[in-house]
């Protein structure tokens, strides 16, 4: 910049001693993450509005199931193991919170420890998650209704992988390199999406679960 | 005005390809409306197009006349910039500015409630002596199918509908395949033919004529020969072509219309053409009673002559590439004989 | 914030002039060593500043501009006469989609997105965005995209159902072959780069801007750029449900039913699913082109703008109304009417904010000098032709006009008009006007005048018969017409105007090629403009300010002066670093360091781009591609982190916050 022509001294703003990151919203990596949360729940947003639109077309939610042995009339999708695996997901909120404050609190100790239970979570979670779809009493090729669960579904266990991925490779990390500023901002970042996954599931398994229960569609 | 405008759009069309093009550019044009749906919608149109018009001419001169207003102080060096805040100048704009738009939402207010009239008047009329038709689109044919409550009243056509003069006609629309759309400019809008959604939409030309019209949802291939005409006879003339069409197919005469209906019958014709009043009823492909008064072949890809329809049976995929009839080879004299039968079918 | 003192981080000194001068010398030199750009052709492929990352996006876009113009001229020509045997009905349905895709998915967007990634950060102050490794993985899932597209194309396999493919025609039924997944896998690959973007521009703003510039400060560009980046993060998703949906649909082994209507699908979710996207997304064309038109008026005008506050709710308000008119499209479509009336009244009412604009432009035109120079001249343009367009957008907002005209070269006409009015004329503008601070050199006026001029005239003797010609009956996506119809003479009119167009383009590429060389030589600001791209040499150093500023106006090169401002210190010169501020007030904040130049954006869009392709022939390169892409996420989290400097400091156990 070309220098100003006037002779007075011009003021400056020193800005050294800033911090070098922040840990909350105020860091760029926090908005990235926020606006990343924006685009997923859209998608599912849009998915629940599928669900419910091509619902219009059938006279019985869900369809009737003809493809096994027994034909079932209305086969909601069964509650059993889903209903744990949603008690197992939210219990995984706890290890997540315990890392988020102990970051915030600047406490590696305590850190790796709550990292490493919630990798165990997330696995856990991605392998109960395999087996829920079999209780969505349909495959995923029956019809538009089986097409629609099993995306949102499979969707969401994309999320599970991903959260589970992520905070695997931010452990290791924190066991062979200590935790240093960003990578106490990173347990932070990651704990805002893994509270993203857990109450996303809950409309989700509102809808899918209960939706056909709550207002049933058709005659029996 | 409006006439006037008409006319002059229509001498557009019309220069230099032949006496036909009077004929077809009479029957294929939203402003040239023949029919009831048609009409309103025209002027519909024209009473948007003057105040867009009036509008664009507005912003326009304002346009010039501000760039005008600054043709003395241009230099090479780009001035420096009035950045004092001008009170008296800027009210002025801030006046200029709000009236503008106060007036853009009035005007957007008006052709909004004039759209709305016209869709009252474009709703389900009651009318309780309304023909049925049900228009079932394929790739890329148009079956269509007058229906009756005596079963035996029920007949279909394909790729041309006769319609009464002065009669409200519902036309049920379906595919069997793809999305297609009915769009016949003179008589009204389109309405889309989609899989798994069928509809309906009301008709009521007014005047007698014949009318052009195509399929306007991309459906495929052969897309741009999906061809409909729309003849709209007096209440008489209707009665007559209904009638004979509601008769099965006449009679062969001769010994090699005869031979001809034979062939038709024995070989892969039948698999997908029906002839009323024949064994023949598939309906995979676009019915053939009538076939020797339609106007076109192949939904509007070449017009119906006998050299045509020869070269059609033998080698449709030459005349219209990818449409679903295959190539049929037959012996010269069974073609001569099968065309012979078929020119018999009117 | 670390400290719980109550001193502030910051310090405010007084610096006398002579000082100042030496101090920006030191800050070239070192800030020159810090941010250059690395060497070579691999050195080329991790290069991720943000204004080469831009650049590379305007030129490939405008590659793929030339090539969808292309198709468009071998449609014209095979349309300028009845009956014509130059394009069959194969070759025709693939030019056609091609040409939508390409101007839709590879030109629009990616060129505001990549002019948003040049300016945006140089107006608001900063020295690249905030990721700008996930900026270059952006860059390269784009070029992955249309090398998909036109791969297949150039094999003709290329898309062939429209460049919305309607299911079911772009189903499994009736669109054998993999045509259509490559169409569906390269809108996977251009949207996750427009999301990419998006993120790039919202993250640089909110939390980058240059100390002072508080929110109702920023260039009205900026602003346009921000909604932009909100509509895209809403619309994206939508696309790619549809396109996803549809691949699964087509896809074997999979062979879900979303669209099958046997099976309880629904043609039409298709298509709310795509409008719901495809509506937002014109706009996503259409508002940095406003963007660039209230950026040039001004400076044009020789005053700040008339009514910044107005325009910036207007393009808010644009913003949010667009996600409510998706179904004008479906007009034509079994959907209830009553709903239809809705989507009426607010296509009909985003005219209003439109117009809220365009009066404030013409304001401030006539409260200011108009220099009649070339951007002025193609603002003046885009007001002519995107009027015209957006008239007969008022009138498509009618459902029974739309009845009438919809899926006809009405339609054609309409769209062309909004988009090439609306957004490619107030994009040559920008050219001619930050063509200087590119390369330091002035585009040639004379060749630029003549550059519009025929462009002007070839657009409107192409397009505006082709209002008549819809009216007329004549269909879109029709490889031929016959004689009877009389659509012949309009149609080669149309035709005659595409060669003008042709012309018109060369001249521009003759334009740029001979003005980087001999055109008149530019300085930091030629144009006595008032926004910060213009306070550095052009072209930019690499690290945009050796010295940024606060600012204390919107148009800080006009208004601000040595008095009212302060300049910024403090930043490392050993490290990539830059200054975040708070959101509304721009206080600084605290220190951001970037990434360095990296290879694994391309491994990475390498990897992600095979996925894709391969999902086009088995689900499998599904879970293959996301375990490869993890590796190499490994690698880039891994090698990008280790500490370089021992700056980084280790927190200690148990510290207080």
């Amino acid at each position: 910049m070309t220098p100003s022509p006037s002779s007075a001294p011009r003021p400056v703003i020193n800005v050294a001693r800033l911090p070098a990151s922040a840990l909350d919203h105020r860091s760029p990596i926090w908005w990235g993450n926020l606006l990343l949360l924006f685009i997923e729940t859209t998608m599912f947003a849009l998915m629940v509005a599928a669900y419910f639109y091509v619902r219009q077309n059938y006279n019985l939610w869900p369809p009737p199931q003809v493809n096994s042995p027994f034909a079932l009339l209305r086969p909601v999708p069964t509650l059993s193991l889903p209903l744990i695996s949603l008690a197992v997901l939210t219990l995984s909120a706890a290890p997540m919170i315990w890392a988020d404050r102990a970051a915030l609190h600047r406490r590696e100790g305590a850190v790796k420890i709550a990292m490493t239970l919630a990798v165990i979570f997330g696995g856990v979670l991605i392998a109960i998650r395999f087996r829920e779809f079999r209780y969505l009493n349909c495959r995923w090729d029956d019809h538009a209704y089986s097409g629609i669960i099993w995306t949102i579904t499979g969707m969401h266990l994309l999320h599970l992988i991903v959260g589970t991925a992520e905070n695997l490779l931010l452990t290791a990390w924190l066991y062979l390199h200590g935790m240093d500023e960003k990578h106490a901002r990173d347990v932070r970042v990651g704990a805002v999406y893994w509270y993203w996954i857990v109450g996303i599931w809950w409309i989700l398994f509102g809808v899918i679960f209960y939706g056909p229960r709550l207002w049933p569609q058709g005659q029996l | 005005m409006e006439a006037v405008l008409l006319q002059l759009t229509s001498h557009i069309t019309q220069s230099g390809y032949g006496s036909d093009l009077a004929a077809a550019a009479r029957g294929a044009s939203m402003l040239d409306p023949g029919a009831e749906q048609a009409a309103e919608v025209a002027k519909l149109w024209w009473f948007f197009f003057s105040i867009c018009t009036a509008v664009f001419v507005g912003v326009i001169v304002a346009t010039v006349l501000s760039v005008w207003r600054g043709r003395g102080h241009q230099s090479a060096a780009m001035p420096p910039p009035a950045v004092e805040k001008e009170p008296r100048r800027d009210q002025g704009l801030v006046f200029g500015v709000s009236s503008a738009v106060t007036l853009t939402i009035l005007l957007l207010f008006v052709l909004l409630v004039r759209d709305f009239f016209t869709d009252r008047v474009l709703g389900t009329p009651s009318a309780p002596d309304a023909l049925t038709i049900r228009l079932t689109g394929h790739q890329w044919w148009w079956d269509v199918e007058y229906e009756d409550l005596l079963p035996h009243n029920v007949f279909n056509t394909a790729n041309e509908i006769h319609l009464p003069a002065g009669r409200h006609v519902q036309l049920q629309l379906q595919s069997s395949d793809v999305i297609h759309s009915f769009w016949v400019p003179s008589l009204s809008g389109k309405k889309d033919l989609v899989p798994g959604h069928p509809t309906a939409m009301w008709l009521k030309a007014d005047r007698p004529g014949v009318y052009y019209g195509q399929c306007a949802e991309f459906c495929g291939y052969q897309h741009a020969n999906m061809k409909l005409i729309v003849f709209v006879d007096t209440p008489e003339n209707f009665a007559a072509w209904q009638a004979a069409q509601r008769n099965p197919a006449p009679e062969p005469t001769t010994d090699r219309q005869r031979h001809g209906r034979e062939v038709f019958l024995s070989r892969t014709c039948v698999m997908c053409h029906s002839i009323p009043g024949t064994t023949a009823g598939s309906r995979v492909g676009p019915t053939l009673g009538g076939l020797a008064s339609r106007r076109t072949l192949g939904a509007g890809a070449l017009a119906n002559t006998t050299e045509h329809l020869r070269r059609w049976i033998v080698d449709p995929q030459s005349l219209k590439p990818g449409v679903r009839m295959p190539q049929n080879e037959l012996p010269s004299e069974d073609i001569d004989a099968l065309v012979d039968y078929l020119q018999t079918l009117k | 914030m670390n400290s719980t003192a109550n001193e502030p981080l910051t310090d405010l000194t007084l610096v006398a002039p002579a000082h100042l001068a030496k101090r920006e010398t030191e800050l070239d030199q070192k800030l020159e060593k810090v941010w250059q750009r690395p060497n070579g052709i691999v050195g080329w492929l991790c290069n991720t500043n943000h204004k080469d990352i831009g650049i590379r996006y305007v030129v490939t876009a405008f590659v793929f501009f030339g090539l969808a113009g292309l198709l468009a001229f071998a449609m014209r020509l095979q349309l300028a006469v009845p009956d014509n045997t130059l394009l069959g009905p194969d070759r025709y349905n693939q030019f056609f989609t091609v040409h939508g895709t390409t101007m839709m998915f590879l030109f629009a967007v990616p060129v505001m997105e990549g002019m948003a990634l040049y300016f945006v950060p140089l107006m608001v102050g900063t020295r690249n965005v905030a990721f700008p490794r996930m900026n270059l993985f952006g860059y390269y899932a784009f070029l992955a995209g249309g090398l998909m597209l036109y791969g297949s194309f150039a094999l003709n396999i290329g898309a062939d159902a429209g460049w919305f493919a309607y299911p079911p025609l772009s189903g499994p039924d009736f669109a054998p072959g993999k045509r259509v997944d490559f169409w569906s896998q390269m809108i996977t690959m251009t949207e996750i780069s427009a999301l990419v973007a998006a993120v790039e521009i919202i993250c640089t703003v909110f939390k980058q801007r240059v100390p002072g510039m508080s929110l109702n400060r920023i260039p009205l560009y900026v602003w346009a750029m921000v909604v932009t980046a909100f509509m895209i993060i809403f619309a994206m998703p939508a696309v790619m449900m549809a396109s996803g949906l549809l691949a699964m649909d087509r896809l074997t082994n999979v062979t879900t039913h979303f669209f099958n209507p046997a099976e309880g699908g629904d043609v039409l979710l298709y298509q709310h699913l795509f409008w719901f996207f495809g509506h937002p997304e014109v706009y996503i064309i259409f508002i940095p082109a406003t963007g660039f038109v209230s950026n040039l008026i001004p400076v044009f005008a020789r005053r700040p703008v008339f009514g910044y506050t107005p325009l910036v709710l207007s393009l808010i308000a644009t913003g949010f109304i667009a996600f409510g008119l998706w179904v004008h499209h479906m007009f034509a479509t079994p959907v209830p009417e009553l709903g239809k009336s809705f989507f009426t009244g607010a296509s009909i009412m985003i005219a209003i904010p439109n117009g809220v604009q365009m009066f404030c432009w013409i304001a401030t035109l006539w409260g200011g000098k108009p220099q009649f120079k070339t951007p002025l001249i193609w603002v003046l343009g885009f007001i002519f032709i995107f009027m015209i367009g957006g008239l007969t957008g008022v009138m498509l907002a009618s459902v029974p006009i739309d009845r009438q005209v919809h899926d006809t070269f009405f339609v054609v006409a309409h769209f062309h008009y909004v988009l090439i009015g609306g957004a490619v004329f107030p994009l040559f503008g920008a050219i001619y006007y930050w063509f200087p601070k590119w390369t330091g050199r002035f585009l040639s006026e004379s060749l630029g005048r003549w550059h519009f001029a025929l462009f002007f005239v070839g657009f409107n003797l192409t397009f505006f018969p082709m209002h008549i010609l819809g009216m007329h009956g004549m269909t879109r996506r029709v490889y031929t017409y016959s004689a009877e119809t009389g659509w012949g003479t309009l149609n080669l009119l149309a035709s005659s105007g595409a060669v003008v167009m042709g012309v018109a383009m060369l001249l521009f590429l003759a334009n740029v090629w001979k003005s980087r060389r001999t055109g008149e030589t530019a300085g930091s600001n030629p144009w006595n403009a008032s926004t910060l791209e213009w306070a550095t040499p052009s072209p930019p150093p690499s690290y945009n300010f050796a010295q940024l500023r606060t600012v204390g106006s919107r148009d800080p090169l006009w208004i601000d002066s040595p008095e009212t401002t302060a300049l910024v210190d403090g930043l490392s010169t050993e490290k990539r670093e830059v200054l975040t501020t708070t959101l509304l007030d721009a206080h600084p904040d605290h220190k951001y360091e970037l990434a360095e130049d990296s290879i694994w954006p391309f491994l990475l869009a390498l990897v992600v781009g095979l996925s894709f392709t391969g999902l086009i022939f088995h689900p499998i390169a599904f879970p293959l591609g996301m375990g490869f892409a993890y590796l190499v996420f490994i690698l880039w989290f891994w090698r990008g982190n280790e500490p370089k400097r021992a700056s980084l400091p280790h927190v200690s156990e148990g510290a207080a916050s």
